[in-house]
């Protein structure tokens, strides 16, 4: 009886799972587009600016970016960095389109992005935080077994936003916004089956398909 | 140009308790060393470097300048209450002319941020370290001849009737404006450990 409430509960858990509600929006300046060769590098913005996005969702965005259908060539962005050199340090990278003009003035750096085929800039700002959570639950264990009750749940809300930039024109095309609230529930009769809503990876999700219609479906390059 | 390294950037280790509860020993060991060698390197024609046992009377040059660490600094999450690694640098850097006279001092802070996520505290606090001294690297390569005015003395010794100038200088020896350079890699951080 037992080895069939865990499967039930494992089964619900595999197969079910909190609630994701998500609005992406779009705002295009100027028109885009990649021709063959050209490639993209995703960065966060400068934690001298405040920014708190997460490593590892700047990872997920890139990743996503990479595979899939209409994957664009990714150059990661540690590299984009060293070869960069220090223009690009959280210091000294370029806050605002008014500065990325003068960053492509300096020395050596239309010419070293030019040899990676750097066409775009994806800066992501923004993070995921839990903004709310109740309920109670227990757990108990004693020599004839042990057992949880009760009944959990939280908030989590993703917000980012991501500004592109066109080297080739040193000049901002446009923001794709991603807005991800998930609420997750930890029911628990005896066993505990968790209903997690995976908001951050949606946001990913969500985010990276957007920014690939966004810059191939352009108006035009 | 002559760059004199100090015993402690050989071997630099770093140990704090945090709120009494974590002792953190933090060894970047050889790698302040590597950092401005390979950064002087870059910014100057013709560098010498000398250990802390070396007689600096013994070499010729324009200017000597003897970086050292005025400060070392961190925040780990316990401490902020936030998933962030953050180390603070400050280096000193002494600037003497051919002569031996002082020239000028600069000061400069540095700062590294690390999140501790997908890392282990040693691994995210060792990303801040490297973070802070590339931030060093960074300010150094831009703002060195504007801070400390070192490119007059390429013109010879400080005349010491006059007091030191914060001013930029007009002669250069230091590079203009540096181009982009894909040679920065820090190495020789041995070990974080708690």
């Amino acid at each position: 009886m037992k080895l069939r409430i865990s499967c039930i509960a494992v089964i619900v858990a595999i197969t079910t799972s909190g609630c994701v509600t998500a609005t992406i929006e779009n705002a295009r300046v100027e028109a885009t587009g990649l021709l063959e060769g050209e490639a993209v590098v995703v960065m966060a913005k400068s934690y001298h600016q405040g920014n708190e996005t997460e490593a590892d969702y700047i990872q997920c965005v890139e990743t996503a970016l990479g595979y899939g259908a209409n994957a664009l060539n990714i150059v990661p962005a540690q590299q984009f960095i060293d070869k960069l050199f220090p223009w690009f340090e959280p210091r000294t990278a370029p806050g605002n389109t008014k500065g990325l003009i003068q960053f492509m003035e300096k020395l050596g750096v239309s010419k070293a992005i030019e040899l990676m085929g750097v066409r775009y800039i994806i800066w992501i700002d923004g993070d995921t935080e839990r903004v709310t959570q109740g309920g109670s639950l227990s757990c108990a264990a004693g020599p004839g077994g042990g057992g949880c009750f009760g009944f959990a749940w939280w908030q989590d809300d993703a917000d980012y936003e991501a500004s592109i930039w066109d080297l080739d024109k040193s000049e901002s095309v446009g923001t794709v916004t991603a807005d991800y609230s998930g609420t997750s529930f930890l029911p628990a009769l005896v066993i505990p089956i968790p209903l997690i809503a995976r908001t951050q990876a949606r946001a990913c999700g969500g985010l990276a398909k957007q920014l690939k219609t966004f810059i191939i479906g352009g108006e035009q390059v | 140009m002559a760059l004199r390294l100090p015993v402690e950037f050989q071997d630099f280790v770093h140990e704090e308790n945090v709120l009494g509860r974590e002792s953190w020993t933090i060894n970047l060991g050889s790698s302040n060393a590597k950092l401005f060698t390979q950064l002087f390197g870059y910014m100057f024609d013709n560098v010498i470097v000398l250990g802390p046992d070396d007689d600096a009377l013994d070499y010729t040059f324009d200017a000597l300048v003897e970086p050292k660490i005025e400060g070392f600094e961190f925040s780990v999450p316990n401490q902020s209450k936030t998933d962030a690694f953050v180390v603070w640098i400050r280096y000193r850097m002494q600037v003497f002319d051919s002569v031996g006279t002082s020239a000028s001092t600069w000061t400069v802070s540095a700062y590294g941020k690390s999140q501790a996520e997908g890392l282990s505290g040693e691994k995210a606090l060792q990303r801040a370290a490297v973070l802070a001294m590339r931030d060093a690297a960074a300010l150094i390569l831009l703002q060195m001849d504007k801070a400390t005015n070192i490119g007059v003395l390429a013109d010879g010794p400080i005349d010491t009737g006059k007091p030191d100038s914060g001013e930029a200088s007009d002669g250069k020896s230091v590079n203009d404006e540096p181009t982009v350079f894909d040679i920065f890699t820090i190495g020789g951080i041995d070990e974080v450990t708690n």
